[in-house]
């Protein structure tokens, strides 16, 4: 090909490195509603068998059996365990699911 | 009571197994189903949930904000109340005929239908640990007369051997979204 063409550069299409993407204004950035994080929590109760968790967290989180455990035991021993982290309304959606599994879920604010 | 997962085929392509009822036990499951969706019902009142039962089927899904808290009570407690409401009457329409006869008889369950009864039966175990006190792991319960821990341990012993059914059926899960970690 020749003519004009031959001088226009082509766009970059990479994204610029990171760091010169944040550049210092991570914390100034004012966040869409959306993307403030939030978590559902799953809390203890002396009810629930272990068991029947256990496969809550597999069926609706989707989770391998080992993972399953390992936050079954932490609900069981510290009183509660964070199973995922997104926005609000799907925290919400999670917590509703877990309402109907019987159990005692909330919906918190992601840590800073 | 009986749970067996052999007859799977039998209960078509969606069948988990199938259970085998004494009367006794229907009838007791079929009252209590009937009462929890009574107690469900009320919770469609305006106001406070009076009855602490109510407060353990439907916690708040937000500590330490009412403001967030009453707002998602208001978008999903009509839906939760007729979904748990749904799970209650699946017990008791498929435990009536039996609740009303002098023989045992065999249910057979779908995954649909097994997971409405697992859930529906860990709501009456949430119910009955409010009415026996049980407050902390290990807890035997202030007021738990016998028959009452009798037919709380049946339904522990229910809810696992449906959890059993399940697992040995269902395919895994891709994982969810944002599921950690």
């Amino acid at each position: 090909m020749t003519g004009r063409m031959a001088s226009v550069t082509a766009p970059a299409l990479a994204s610029p490195p990171l760091d010169v993407q944040l550049e210092g204004k991570l914390d100034e950035r004012v966040l869409h509603a959306a993307e403030v994080p939030w978590t559902i929590v799953v809390w203890n109760d002396p009810v629930n068998l272990q068991s029947y968790v256990a496969w809550v967290f597999r069926r609706h989180f989707g989770l391998a059996e080992m993972a399953a455990n390992t936050l079954m035991m932490q609900v069981h021993t510290e009183g509660r365990a964070t199973l995922a982290h997104g926005n609000r309304e799907h925290m919400e959606r999670h917590t509703e699911a877990m309402h109907e599994y019987g159990l005692w879920a909330t919906v918190e604010k992601a840590p800073r | 009571m009986r749970f067996d997962a052999t007859p799977r085929a039998q209960s078509g392509p969606d069948g988990v197994g199938t259970v085998l009822v004494e009367p006794d036990e229907a009838r007791v499951l079929v009252s209590l189903a009937d009462q929890i969706q009574a107690l469900l019902a009320d919770a469609l009142e305006p106001g406070p949930d009076r009855d602490t039962a109510l407060r353990r089927l439907l916690p708040d899904a937000y500590r330490g904000n009412p403001e967030l808290a009453d707002e998602w009570r208001r978008l999903s407690r009509r839906g939760l109340v007729d979904r748990k409401i749904g799970f209650a009457r699946a017990l008791s329409t498929a435990l009536a005929p039996f609740a009303a006869g002098d023989h045992p008889g065999t249910i057979s369950l779908t995954v649909d239908s097994a997971l409405d009864w697992v859930r529906g039966i860990g709501d009456l175990r949430l119910v009955i640990a409010d009415r026996m006190g049980i407050v902390i792991d290990g807890d035997e319960g202030t007021f738990a007369e016998p028959g009452l821990r009798d037919v709380y341990e049946l339904l522990a012993w229910m809810q696992d051997a449906l959890v059993q059914l399940l697992e040995a059926t269902e395919p895994t899960n891709a994982a969810a979204d944002g599921v950690l970690p």
